[in-house]
């Protein structure tokens, strides 16, 4: 359920207007809301918003990233490392493969998860397959996200889930996404969905286990 | 029997040539059908003018390309880039930041900096072989992709919003570049070089974020372009272009690439009097089996049969990696009309 207190957060939010977001964030701490009350009905309402502006209009990076960016900023300013962390839906590993630098897509992911409640571990770009296969081990993730723009990345996504199996991970959820990667089906990648924006992820996380 | 020049000359007009022409958007896949590789391939201008015209007698289609990748005019401002064996190049340090004053920038000469003049001798040498036979077609990058790629494009973005006055001069500067790269490849001998905007897709930038950045400098570059004797201009944005396609006329475009996210139905509707080249899925050429593009081709034909103004052509590149059995189906679909 939104908060209506909540509401001139989730329009700073919405709008990408950084300083406006933090201004109100203190606002709101000044009136003892809780923190996670701020990231519950704030941030993950207004990535809700956002993802209903995208369905509607039509999905672009720019006002994800924007968004996404001041989304970050209140969640960093609301747990600074030294605080404890916020409750999270799970862990999940993101990257994208080796022979792909262009990192854009992966980092608009990485600000949707976040700001959706999902801790994620961000293995970046250039990435040997072992090198996500053994942080999905390490990190006891519930899905790992690769993100590809060029079609050379296709044979590569094609092995993730033999590199899991290798090391005995099994029920770990293979999500891909990006421009080339998206022109492929499920099937034909090895993998259990493709998304075709960055809220499919979440939206497909959701799906599988029911809640939000 | 027209030859190929004389196909697309019609097909601008919205007359009846003698068949529907085709484009394969065939770049390093040249280099793969030549058997070289792809590092090579985008360094040697002798040698991607070689592969291209290789590629030419294998196909058979209307056009070459004197286009090696994404990274020329951000290399020849100062870019680093990493290259391999046989794969397109990546930026391993960008030219600029989002503190470069945009005013201290000089416009690099296309006869000496970085790939520029390799490009521009591939020019020269496809245009020498196939004279007026063949469409010879080079390539520059929008603006906004060039700014993109002089910064990064997260940088670019976040500049754009952050501080829209310098981003702005950024982008006069770039579009200054690739006017420059333009007009220097039609003096070398391409008939028009291809406006390759990747990063003004909908999928990365709102339309009205398109109108008011970029609109104005694609029809600065295409209004120079044509002035120095472009055959037509031809824009190539990839992803979901349907909400921006409407823009194409004021910013001058003669050709508009439609991917293959975008229905022909939408690409018509948007634009009535405008050529258009599309949209069979890239990827599909390197998964598909050539029946199925042969099918993908003859629906596209069938849906432009009556309104014309339409080059058979894929969505965006043909991977390097595609099936030649592939190409060629696309390319005898259109023939064998």
């Amino acid at each position: 359920m939104s908060d209506p207190s909540l509401n001139l957060l989730v329009e700073y939010l919405v709008d990408g207007d950084r300083k406006r977001s933090l201004n109100e964030v203190k606002n709101l701490l000044d009136s003892h809301v809780e923190r996670e009350k701020i990231v519950t009905d704030g941030v993950e309402v207004a990535m809700k918003r956002l993802e209903t502006k995208c369905t509607v209009e039509q999905f672009n990076l720019l006002e994800i990233m924007v968004a996404g960016r001041a989304a970050m900023e209140v969640i960093t300013f609301l747990y600074p490392q030294d605080r404890p962390s916020p409750p999270t839906k799970g862990t999940i590993v993101i990257g994208t493969p080796e022979g792909d630098v262009h990192d854009l897509g992966k980092n608009i992911l990485k600000m949707v998860l976040t700001a959706e409640g999902y801790r994620v571990v961000d293995c970046g770009k250039d990435c040997p397959l072992d090198m996500l296969a053994d942080a999905v081990k390490r990190e006891g993730a519930r899905a790992i996200c690769i993100s590809g723009l060029i079609t050379p990345m296709i044979p590569l996504v094609r092995q993730v889930k033999n590199k899991l199996a290798e090391r005995g991970v099994r029920d770990v959820r293979v999500i891909a996404g990006g421009a080339a990667l998206k022109q492929a089906t499920a099937k034909s990648l090895n993998v259990d969905f493709v998304c075709d924006t960055a809220f499919d992820a979440p939206g497909y996380l959701e799906k599988i286990t029911g809640r939000g | 029997m027209m030859n190929s020049i004389e196909r697309i000359a019609s097909t601008l007009k919205f007359e009846k040539p003698d068949r529907v022409p085709v484009i394969a958007q065939v770049f390093g896949h040249a280099a793969a059908v030549a058997g070289m590789n792809l590092g090579e391939y985008i360094q040697d201008g002798e040698l991607l003018a070689q592969c291209q015209t290789k590629a030419l007698d294998r196909y058979g289609y209307d056009a070459v390309f004197a286009l090696m990748d994404t990274y020329v005019e951000t290399e020849a401002v100062g870019s680093v880039l990493t290259y391999f064996k046989n794969k397109y190049p990546v930026v391993k340090s960008y030219a600029l930041d989002q503190d470069t004053d945009p005013d201290t920038l000089s416009v690099p000469d296309p006869h000496y900096a970085g790939r520029m003049p390799d490009l521009l001798n591939a020019a020269g040498i496809l245009r020498e072989e196939v004279g007026d036979e063949v469409l010879v077609v080079g390539c520059v990058l929008g603006p906004l992709t060039v700014a993109t790629q002089l910064l990064g494009i997260e940088k670019a973005l976040y500049l754009a919003i952050d501080d829209p006055e310098r981003f702005s001069r950024v982008l006069d500067f770039a579009t200054d570049v690739v006017i420059r790269f333009g007009i220097a490849q039609i003096d070398a001998g391409v008939h028009l070089p291809v406006v390759f905007d990747p990063s003004a897709s909908p999928a990365v930038i709102p339309p009205m974020f398109f109108s008011e950045f970029e609109l104005p400098r694609l029809a600065r570059l295409f209004s120079s372009l044509k002035a120095h004797g472009a055959a037509a201009n031809w824009l190539h944005i990839a992803g979901p272009v349907g909400p921006v396609l409407p823009f194409y006329p004021e910013a001058g475009v003669d050709i508009a690439n439609f991917d293959y996210c975008v229905s022909p139905l939408v690409a018509q509707e948007a634009l009535d009097k405008t050529v258009l080249d599309g949209n069979i899925k890239p990827w599909s050429f390197v998964e598909a089996a050539p029946e199925e593009i042969t099918l993908e081709s003859s629906r596209l034909l069938d849906q432009f049969a009556h309104r014309g103004g339409f080059i058979l052509s894929s969505g965006c590149e043909i991977p390097p990696e595609s099936r030649q059995e592939n190409v060629a189906a696309m390319v005898m679909a259109a023939r064998t009309r």
